[in-house]
Formats: structure tokens, sequence, C-alpha cells
């Protein structure tokens, strides 16, 4: 079986830019391919990950993108999944070179979020809960989280602070990281007195409304080899779709990213204390840490710690560095982009490319994509240096 | 019970489950292999995978299990803002999200709830879909 392997990187810039999002797209591909031959010498297929039509009144993404990329004739979808449509992408496109079918496949993403400000971005992630009860009772990301995030805060020793401290720490790795949308440190203050959006949570607790988009090529290892590109193996893939209603899950156990992660793990040969570098779904503070216990991180109730130093943490804690890009947080999160965003991040941080904010000795990466609140569905990804075991 | 032969009279369907509210009866699917506790109804059970689910009317009473406070609506809410909103436990082991009809401030994880029904208003039947329209909407009132 053909070992898929991440071949190169792209993205635009990242916030409010004044690019649609095929332009946006346009430029995420010449970062991926400069230096390579044209998109249409390498790529058999392409996959788009695109949360929303609402806001651009487009679909055919698939279409759209691979003709701007020079690519006509070859098989081109969009996949949908809410947040965790890039992560999707990007799946299907390891699924493809692993059976042989493919290649060099492109896994993409974008959202032109600002288009319609932040009741239009509102409006449209709300259609990713059930329409029947819940959106009907006019519930928003924010507040699905915030159920979540008061529910953890009453079954754990976590504070707001803490929460609170999990932005700080995000918003320090994206002052290190160029491409953050909001590369700048703040404290703890600016956290906990920010405007209150759904209480727990507040301003600094949410991920930012941004444009982006992201190109992450998925190739054989030969042919990486013969384009003498850095290569990232990508070992470990899993998925799992939750129940579309958060009231009827575990609101604390996050169980479907559990499954991606372990799924993930499983392929890859490796168990959770391998990880040396984690981008989890910080979509909001809450979310790393229920995702750094789903990972296997951090003993259940002691995910909060993620902001931690290694020996400072919780016995049982893993000594993994979370979101070393800054996270969702305060890296961006244009929806559709972000979880080749994160692939992006690992694969810099796994070939020596993430400058100073490269976490030292890191060999393997854990990417978990999540769409809807919280599991309605995770992707999990697991990828390696070309020398790891 | 199958769902071959599904219409929107069978409860199992939204249409179904929305005449029964409007009524006054909540109605859950059961599944009769684990138990499992279904809002809205459906043919499926999403524990344990059976299709035997039967559907069976569920107390109105329950208690909190998560709150918030909406300050940021869709566009279709902007009046109602800030709203607290829900997941509450039923007696009978379901749980569902609504809004709550008390300040954020008044309420507590574990306070004992009841789900009423009313009719959408003006501004709701504004904003729903043409088969929406004469859904009923419910409310959590504290006890």
């Amino acid at each position: 079986m053909p070992e898929p392997v991440i071949a190169s990187v792209g993205a635009s810039s990242l916030g409010r830019t004044d690019l649609p999002g095929r332009d946006l797209f346009s430029v995420a591909l010449a970062e991926a391919f400069d230096g390579l031959p044209d998109p249409a010498e390498l790529v058999e297929a392409m996959y788009v990950g695109n949360q929303s039509e609402s806001y651009e009144h487009q679909i055919m993404y698939g279409t759209l993108l691979a003709e701007w990329a020079g690519l006509r004739h070859v098989p081109a979808e969009r996949v949908e999944g809410c947040a965790a449509a890039g992560a999707l992408a990007l799946r299907h496109a390891v699924k493809d070179v692993r059976n042989g079918e493919h290649e060099a496949v492109l896994a993409c993403g974008v959202e032109k979020m600002t288009s319609a400000g932040t009741s239009g971005a509102t409006d449209a992630l709300s259609a990713a809960f059930d329409r029947a009860l819940e959106q009907r009772s006019g519930i928003t990301a924010p507040s699905q989280y915030a159920l979540l995030a008061k529910r953890y805060l009453h079954e754990t020793d976590a504070t707001e602070r803490d929460l609170a401290e999990i932005a700080v720490k995000n918003h320090a790795n994206a002052a290190r990281n160029p491409r953050a949308q909001f590369p700048k440190e703040i404290d703890v203050a600016t956290v906990l007195e920010s405007a209150p959006i759904a209480p727990p949570l507040k301003l600094y607790d949410c991920a930012p409304v941004g444009d982006g988009a992201a190109v992450v090529l998925v190739t054989t290892a030969e042919l990486a080899a013969d384009l003498d590109c850095p290569q990232v193996r990508i070992a470990g893939t899993g998925a799992s779709a939750n129940n579309i209603a958060v009231a009827e899950r575990d609101m604390t156990d996050i169980a479907g990213a559990r499954i991606a992660a372990e799924t993930a793990y499983e392929e890859a040969g490796i168990d959770a204390a391998a990880v040396d570098i984690a981008e989890v779904h910080d979509a909001f503070t809450v979310c790393e840490a229920l995702l750094a216990e789903a990972a296997g991180f951090a003993p259940a109730g002691t995910g909060y710690q993620s902001y931690q130093a290694p020996a400072e943490r919780a016995d049982g804690w893993t000594d993994v560095q979370l979101s070393p890009s800054g996270g969702l947080k305060a890296r961006g999160h244009p929806i559709g982009a972000t979880g080749l965003l994160q692939a992006l991040e690992a694969y810099e941080q796994l070939t020596g490319g993430a400058g100073d904010r490269a976490v030292e000795g890191a060999e393997t990466a854990l990417l978990l994509n999540e769409g809807g609140v919280a599991d309605a569905v995770t992707v999990g990804h697991v990828l390696t240096t070309a020398e790891a075991p | 019970m199958t769902a071959g032969n599904l219409d929107a009279t069978d409860s199992r369907t939204l249409p179904g489950f929305f005449d029964a509210l409007a009524d006054g009866d909540l109605l859950g699917g059961v599944c009769a292999d684990c138990e499992q506790v279904l809002l809205p109804p459906r043919p499926a059970c999403y524990a344990c995978g059976s299709r035997a689910v039967d559907v069976e009317p569920q107390s109105r009473e329950g208690r909190v299990f998560s709150y918030t406070e909406v300050h940021t609506p869709p566009p279709a809410f902007a009046a109602d803002a800030p709203y607290t909103v829900a997941v509450v436990e039923l007696t009978d082991g379901g749980r569902l999200l609504g809004r709550v009809a008390a300040d954020y401030a008044d309420v507590a994880i574990g306070d004992s709830v009841e789900l009423t029904v009313r009719e959408p208003t003006a501004a709701e039947r504004e904003v729903a879909l043409d088969y929406e329209t004469d859904w009923p909407v419910h409310i959590f009132e504290l006890r």
C-alpha cells in the first residue's frame, strides 16, 4: 500500500481580507507550488473543504478551484462537515493515495467568512446545529460551546481563569507565527474582562471570524522524493460522527474525538504518549481542555492544564505541547481551511520550517479537527517525520 | 416497528412529533433493546443501532444539566437577546435543549424546570421555513 505524505503546503493571509475565496485559494496554491512543476503536471484529483455557500453564494467549489488551479477534467469536489471540512478533504486525499488510485491529490480549504459581518457568520454557523429543536431555540456556536464549558467547570476543578490561561498561551504561540491572524500576546485580565458572549465564555475565549485558504499536497513518498520536497508521513487517520444535538451526548467525555484520535494512533502504531505536538480544535478555550482529555494526553478533569509547562501538570499528563501555531484562537479559524492549517503547522514543525516557534525534537504530531458543536464530526490525523520509526 | 411506511402523521417524523407537541404531548423514542430515550423520536437508536424504537409520552419535568445566555444571537432572534438556553435532563432520562424563561442569573445547574409549549409568534413565523410555520415552540420554565 503506498504511503501518503505531505509534500508541500501553502496558505493565504488570514483574517479580514479584500480577496474572495477563489483568490485566497490562488494565493495559497502559489505558495504550495513555488519551485514545483505546475499543478496540471502533478495533481490527479482535488477535494475542497468549505463550510457554507451563504458567505459567497457559491457552491461547486471543487469545480471552481480545480479550474482556477489549471486542472480541468480531474475529479474535484467540495467536502462539507462544517469546521471539519478541511480535515475531511485531507482524509479523502490520504485514502486516494493509500489505495493507489492517485499519486498526487490536492486537499484544499477555503472560507470567506467576513462577507456578511459577524451576524452573517453567526447565522451561517448556526446551520451546523439541529434545525428542529436547537436552531429554533436561537442557539449559536458560542452558546453551544458555553453549554460544554459550563458543565466542564461544574464537573472539574477548572476555573474561568484556567480557560483564560489557555487563550493567553495560544496568543503567545501565535506571536511567533507569521501566519497568525492575531500575532500578539495578551494577558489573563484581557480575557477575563472581555465582553460576555455566552457565559462562561467571553470574547477572548472565542476563535475569531476570518477569511483564509490553505492547500496541502498529498503524494506518494516516492513522488515527494522525486520532487525533492521535504516530506511528512501521514501515518494514521480516523474519523467519527456523533449526535447532531449536543444535548444527547456526553458533554464532557468527547467520545467522537476520542475515537478519531485512537483510530489514527492505531493506524500509526503509536499511543498518545508518543505525540510531541498537537493541533487541536480550540474554537473556544474549553475545547483545548476537552480535547486534551479525549486525545489521551490528560487524565479526565485535568485537560484545562494544557497551558502549563509539562512538569507542572497533573500526574498522568503526557509532555505534549498543544497548539504551537496559536490554535484556532489566535492563528485563526477560516472554517473550511482550518483542518488544513493544522496540517500546515505540523508540516512546518516536523520539517524544520517553524522558525522560532519550533518545538524542539518534535517528530510526531496529532491533528484533531471538529465540525458542528464539539464532536458532531471529528477527524484525527497522525503525522510523523520521514525519519520517525 | 418498521419505518418503511413513515408518513407525516407518524411521530417518528418531525411533523408528527410537532403535531403531538402542539397538543401538549412530548413524545420520545424509547429503544426496545437498550431503553435509550431519543428526543425527538426517530427510526433508529443512536446508542445501540436498533431499529426497534417505540414512541412513548415523556415527562415534561426535568433538571437543568447546563445553561448559558446568548449575547450574540443569529439575526432571526436579535430582538430577543440576551436570552437563556439550557440543556435539560428530563425525569424520564432524555435530554433536550431549549430556551429558559428566566434570567441567566436566576438559573443554576440542577434547578427544576417544566417544559411548556406555545404557538410561534408572528416574528418566529416570519423566519420559519414553509413546513415549519405552525410548529410550536418549546420553553422551559423554572418550577
